[in-house]
């Protein structure tokens, strides 16, 4: 006899469940990619930033279409609550990453939440944004332990051969 | 009536129904359709039509079990749990915290982070500068809802606008440039 009812298990299940319902992770989703629009760099609990990633790369998919398509005018009108960050997305960010094929957006993870939940953040940004980076490519220098012994090595070789 | 039934919607339909079978239960003696009467079967001979019912009240009198029945089919351990028992329990790899390995020490301020997530001192450095910025960017706009048409672009102290910074809104910071925000 079946013990556990199908509907109580989640084995599998790739679809989040964010707010109350359909309808309001929604509209979580759209708080979020106005505020990313808004602000290009927002700090949001992990699983929220990582669904709202696709929804802001759609929209400026939608938005290099060019202002004057009637589909994208109503995309951005549903998706950006505050009206005057269509302006920006249409004229600042659609021409920022007209070159760019894809991945307009670089989602990191921070270190947990100071509060009581100790949730897991992230930190998402659009690419091209004015603010200091958050990662530093770092170029390897001849300077570390590493170099320098591979150094001393190679050189002790050249010696062997030049003798 | 049949007929009557398919014009409706089906939950209309089905309140009807059960509308006619309360009326017919409750008010009218008599049976209308093909349903059989609720009544059971009559007696051919003049004899009492209900037998009487065994009197057995006193054996289900108590509904609610006593204290003395509940000890039957309630869980209850048989034995105690030996010390030997508890320690496995209570020291199967399962139960005992993970080492975690992937600890690291952040090459630019030697704090130590997880190697998938960032620094949390350099973030908050980033974090506050971020901030400082904002705030600039706020004065500039001055009120709520005025987003610029334009990109920005972020001057220290000494720094001039150079070609690539045609048309942008230039934010001025008045400090000198961190090492660690490489202008481009």
């Amino acid at each position: 006899m079946r013990l556990s009812v199908v509907a109580a298990i989640s084995h599998g299940r790739v679809r989040r469940q964010l707010g109350l319902g359909p309808r309001s992770r929604l509209d979580l989703m759209r708080n979020l990619v106005t505020a990313l629009v808004r602000h290009e760099r927002i700090e949001a609990p992990w699983a929220r930033a990582d669904e709202m990633r696709g929804y802001a790369e759609r929209l400026i998919d939608y938005a290099k279409l060019g202002d004057t398509n009637e589909h994208a005018m109503r995309m951005a009108n549903f998706w950006l609550t505050e009206k005057d960050l269509i302006h920006k997305l249409f004229k600042v960010l659609a021409p920022r990453f007209q070159p760019h094929p894809g991945s307009y957006t670089r989602l990191l993870q921070i270190p947990n939440r100071d509060g009581l939940d100790r949730a897991k953040m992230a930190v998402i940004e659009l690419k091209g944004n004015p603010f200091p980076p958050l990662i530093r490519p770092c170029r390897d220098t001849e300077k570390t332990l590493l170099n320098q012994l591979l150094k001393g090595y190679r050189e002790d070789l050249q010696q062997a051969a030049a003798v | 009536m049949a007929g009557l039934l398919l014009l409706f919607p089906p939950r209309l339909r089905g309140l009807l129904q059960r509308c006619w079978g309360s009326l017919e239960r409750g008010l009218l003696p008599g049976f209308s359709g093909s349903q059989s009467p609720p009544w059971g079967p009559a007696l051919a001979v003049q004899a009492p039509a209900l037998l009487p019912q065994p009197v057995d009240d006193v054996a289900e009198g108590n509904e609610a079990p006593s204290l003395l029945d509940s000890i039957l089919w309630m869980a209850a351990p048989k034995k105690r749990r030996t010390i030997e028992v508890n320690r496995c329990r209570r020291r199967n790899p399962n139960k005992l915290i993970k080492v975690k390995n992937n600890i690291d020490v952040c090459p630019e301020c030697g704090n130590l982070k997880q190697k998938h997530v960032l620094c949390g001192y350099c973030y908050a450095k980033v974090k506050a500068e971020t901030r400082l910025i904002r705030m600039e960017i706020g004065k500039k706009e001055g009120g709520p809802f005025n987003a610029p048409t334009v990109e920005t672009v972020v001057l220290y102290d000494g720094e001039n606008p150079t070609e690539k910074d045609e048309g942008k809104r230039i934010i001025e910071r008045p400090r000198k440039r961190p090492s660690w925000f490489v202008q481009n």
